[in-house]
């Protein structure tokens, strides 16, 4: 078989819009991730199940209740906070004196659990998903672009900035921040460092729902849509983990990259790539693109 | 004491398969390959504390390494495969080990996350080699003039070469060697500022853990007989994490006892289907609840210590 | 501890003495067949589908009845989430463990290509496996389910080549097994034309984005373009070219894809969709057999929607009872075998009749559809692969 003709600007240009959009969604999960990395220093393995069971749970709203997206958004979010206090309150919790591996493990048994859980309530079909944006494609100069595409891009860097100013402004995030730098000077400055274990998870979890309530059209709603996680985790990494820039950075690198391999480079490797170039780019930047190498103290 | 406990063992070990059903004598092979690879993994994470989710990209690697072999050149003894298996493995372990060094907790783990998928790539894409999406099946291997047609027969050598890498294991963490894994581990500082050289301790670390899951490899082509870029996946090489923390980091015994229970659940629980990762869940929560540091860790606590630890 | 270990290892094998049944999995009242299948992973809603929704059902109905010959039939399934050495596991127990008299319905290729040489060593049939790929084909104990992929190629470009007359195609694939396989048949059904794939992309199992592929594939021009996916990477392909506004090219699901799952995904951009259909529609269409299955789904099963997966393993516990119904009281695997190669002319109510013989494939057939209006629309009667 002949390979096609060159692509003009107008597709390539569609293509890495579109690439940008999936990496935005990696970004959030990424963000999702880093959250409660920064606090807790575990790594939520049930983060992609927490994501998915909120929004199954808005879906649920959508048809019970006839509610229009944006309340079925709400009740995601609500639903993730719940699931997040409720599971860090009476799993982790418990957990706090144990190593960081041992909660590894149970974050990893949440997920399997929570999973299963989703297929035996909701069965593990594939549903159809309403999004927020229009589906006729926006003319931006020569090329033509999913409306879905820029309100992902838009709302993941909105996110973003709203992040930001959490953890500069408030005292929540300044507490959270003091916590991820040094959690036992945090306490003896009076700030409950388990009430911002609290707060990271129902941070994060809410970040993941809105993630999810956007992604949901253009993945679809199942049980497996927690798995986009994975990626999460590979764009943290690649920005640097615990830097919430890099986590953004990282995802949309990852998301181009994963759009333009297939375009330029034989089948045969093309799916190796964002892999390759993420080793290639740790082995040269260890601690990831925006990361720095934590000095240690004797 | 001990000798009775392993005397008794060893009783149970070598008389399994007269004692027990077919289908348990396989599991017990599966039992004891898996702990290979746990005992490897763990030399790696629970000695060096560098976390890996990539060893069933290792274990890939061993099992079509060995199955070519088998297939290419039937004449040669299956020791010799087993042992080619684990060379070729930890050749590429010394090659990710390598580039590695310089990566620490999550971005090494991410490097192996990568590494295991990559693997899986470049067996789908040698098809000329692998057979890629179309699996491979592995022709019955020879011992001698004997071909190893029957589960009892593959089960003794799974178990015989699962021995021999258990004492390799004691040995290594006996040693001088393994003191300066298990210093590394505890801080990495404080065994360069006693002399313990990092860089090269780390990468035997990688070489050894990817010699024995390479040979757990070889195992696991021999005793499943049919291998696919399917059979190894990420959610493989998690399990194998489980299986070293459920069991106990730094423990040879822990890894093995790691081994069993996450391998007997996971069949066990077969039958349980849509319910299966819901109940194999909630059993790792409540195991890591009840059981922090894992099963080694709790088994230290009800027995006093003997001596130096395993 | 010595005499301890001694007297656990003596219980165990007091244990472990099984009782020797005449023929596995058939006792006085009952029939035991069972299989490995997804019920976790990728394919968990196909595989709870065609078990639980499907074989099951049908053996519902016929144990109410009474039975086969006076036996109930029992069913096991075991779940190995699509790993091939867990299906292999599963199998063996159920062999060596449960016994069962014959294996049903498993799923994927990877997992029923590793159980096959241990399945045919120890002579138990394989009925029915849900894949396409021909690398099960002429084998004693196997007995197809699903139209194979060479079979599925060769009716679409027959009837694409020859009376529809188109010339430049490409191909979407999936880059496993089952896209691969019909991606070598297309390559061979064109090259009976003299013609060549234009193009072809494939896609990773679970990804979110396909705008590359597509991209690639509206720059090559094809006329015809194959989508060998599962339905959600088919649906963003199908919503993908609608946003590039690529309408000059016929879009065509494989036999397996023809299914109303894409439709609900893809919604408005499926319209004007053809593919080869490997059932009549399930949910309206007007066939005895078919009208059938809805009644007893409601009856028994209200809750789930009727669908292609449920009616494929309703089918196949059709089959069964139909052949061991023909095998009479004294069933044995072989009987069985000899009583499905006899099958002629087997009115189901759902599919052409069916005629067995000794290639052992029970599905040969398929039918064009057009997607209009959100549904399936026939285009041709039913085609012929031979």
């Amino acid at each position: 078989m002949g390979e096609g003709a060159p692509l003009t600007t107008a597709a390539l240009a569609h293509v890495v819009v579109s690439g940008l959009a999936t990496g935005s969604i990696y970004a959030l999960m990424a963000l999702s991730l880093v959250i409660i990395y920064n606090a807790t220093r575990t790594l939520n393995f049930a983060q992609g199940e927490m994501l998915m069971i909120s929004t199954f749970v808005g879906w649920t709203a959508l048809q019970l209740l006839r509610a229009p997206l944006l309340v079925a958004l709400l009740v995601a979010v609500g639903a993730a906070a719940l699931l997040a206090w409720v599971l860090e309150r009476t799993i982790i919790r418990h957990a706090i004196s144990a190593t960081h591996f041992d909660v590894l493990i149970i974050t990893l048994g949440l997920s399997l659990m929570l999973r299963s859980a989703a297929g035996l309530l909701w069965t593990h079909d594939e549903f159809p998903f309403p999004s927020f944006f229009g589906s006729r494609p926006l003319g931006v100069g020569a090329a033509r672009v999913a409306p879905a595409s820029l309100g992902i891009i838009g709302a993941s860097l909105a996110l973003m900035l709203a992040l930001g100013a959490l953890f500069r402004w408030t005292r929540l995030g300044r507490a959270m921040r003091a916590v991820a730098q040094n959690q036992r000077a945090a306490r003896l400055m009076g700030i409950s460092v388990e009430r911002v274990y609290s707060a990271s998870w129902i941070l994060a979890a809410a970040v993941g729902a809105v993630a999810g309530v956007l992604i949901a059209p253009v993945v679809f709603l199942s049980s497996q849509m927690g798995l986009v996680a994975i990626n999460g985790f590979t764009a943290a990494v690649l920005g640097g983990f615990g830097s919430m820039p890099g986590a953004v950075v990282g995802g949309m690198v990852l998301g181009v990259l994963e759009n333009l391999a297939p375009l330029y480079l034989p089948a045969s490797i093309k799916h190796s790539v964002p892999f390759l170039v993420m080793i290639t780019i740790l082995i040269v930047r260890p601690g990831g693109l925006f990361g720095r190498v934590a000095t240690r103290k004797v | 004491m001990r000798a009775a406990a392993l005397g008794s063992g060893a009783v149970v070990v070598l008389g399994w398969p007269w004692a027990a059903p077919r289908y348990f004598v396989f599991l017990a092979s599966l039992i004891a390959i898996n702990a290979i690879v746990a005992i490897g993994l763990n030399l790696l994470t629970g000695y060096t504390n560098q976390l890996s989710f990539g060893h069933a990209g290792f274990l890939a690697i061993g099992a079509y390494a060995a199955a070519i072999l088998t297939i290419r050149a039937p004449l040669v003894p299956l020791p010799v495969t087993l042992l080619a298996a684990g060379l070729v493995t930890a050749a590429v372990g010394l090659a990710l080990g390598v580039p590695c060094l310089r990566l620490e907790g999550l971005y090494l783990a991410m490097a192996t996350l990568a590494f295991g998928f990559v693997v899986v790539e470049a067996i789908l894409n040698l098809d000329w080699l692998t057979r890629g999406n179309d699996g491979l099946r592995v022709p019955a291997a020879r011992i001698g003039p004997w071909a190893l047609t029957t589960d009892t027969s593959r089960y003794y050598v799974v178990v015989t070469v699962a021995a021999l890498l258990i004492l390799a294991a004691r040995n290594i963490t006996r040693t001088r060697t393994g003191r300066a894994l298990l210093a590394v581990r505890e801080s990495e500082i404080a065994a360069q500022a006693s002399g313990v050289h990092l860089a090269a301790y780390k990468t035997l670390a990688f070489v050894v853990s990817a010699f024995y899951t390479g040979v757990a490899g070889g195992l696991f082509a021999l005793v499943v007989g049919f291998l696919s870029p399917d059979s190894f996946d990420v959610f493989l090489s998690v399990d194998f994490v489980a299986m070293i923390i459920v069991g106990g980091l730094g423990s040879i015994l822990g890894s093995v006892m790691g081994a069993a229970v996450i391998t007997t659940l996971n069949d066990s629980l077969a039958g349980f289907q849509s319910y299966r990762p819901l109940v194999f869940g909630a059993i790792l929560i409540v195991s890591m609840l009840f059981m922090p540091g894992g099963i080694a860790s709790a088994l230290h606590k009800i027995q006093p210590r003997q001596g130096d630890r395993a | 501890m010595i005499t301890r270990s001694i007297l656990l290892f003596l219980l165990v094998v007091a244990l472990s003495v099984s009782r020797a049944a005449a023929e596995p999995g058939v006792s006085d009242t009952e029939i035991v067949i069972g299989g490995s299948n997804s019920f976790s992973g990728p394919l968990a809603y196909t595989g709870e589908q065609i078990t639980k929704f499907g074989v099951d059902l049908y053996l519902r109905v016929v144990n109410d009845a009474g039975g086969i010959h006076g036996r109930k039939v029992r069913t096991i399934y075991y779940d190995d989430g699509y790993r091939p050495q867990d299906s292999v596991a599963n199998t063996k127990k159920l062999v060596e463990q449960d016994g069962v008299f014959a294996i049903i319905i498993p799923q994927g290729s990877p997992p029923v290509v590793a159980t096959l040489e241990y399945l045919e060593e120890h002579k138990v049939p394989m009925l029915f496996p849900y894949q396409s790929s021909p690398v099960t084909r002429a084998r004693r104990y196997v007995f197809q389910g699903m139209t194979l992929s060479d079979r599925s190629s060769r009716m679409m470009i027959d009837y694409l080549a020859g009376p529809r007359k188109y010339k430049k195609f490409a191909a979407l694939y999936q880059d496993d097994e089952y896209g691969k396989s019909f991606l070598a048949a297309f390559e061979k059904d064109l090259g009976r034309f003299g013609l060549k794939l234009t193009a072809a992309e494939s896609v990773k199992r679970g990804v979110t984005d396909v705008s590359a592929q597509i991209a690639k594939l509206h720059a090559a021009r094809p006329e015809v373009t194959f989508l060998v996916l599962v339905p959600g990477p088919a649906a963003q392909a199908l919503r993908e070219r609608q946003k590039i506004g690529w309408t000059d090219t016929l879009m065509v699901s494989t036999g397996p894809l023809t299914d109303e799952k894409y439709l609900a995904l893809a919604t408005d951009a499926a319209n004007g969709v053809e593919g080869l259909s490997l059932w009549p529609d399930p949910a309206t269409s007007d066939l005895q057999g078919v009208k059938l299955y809805r009644a007893y789904m409601v009856k028994y099963f209200p809750k789930n929607e009727p669908n292609r997966y449920s009616l494929a393993g309703y089918f196949a516990g059709m089959l069964f009872t139909e052949a061991a119904m023909r095998a009479g009281r004294n069933l044995t695997r072989e009987a069985l075998i000899t009583a499905l190669e006899s099958i002629k002319g087997f009115e189901s109510g759902i599919l052409p009749p069916l005629t067995i013989g000794r290639d052992h494939e029970t599905q040969k057939q398929g039918f064009w559809v057009r997607v209009e209006k959100g549904r399936f629309t026939p285009l041709t009667d039913w085609l012929k692969s031979e």
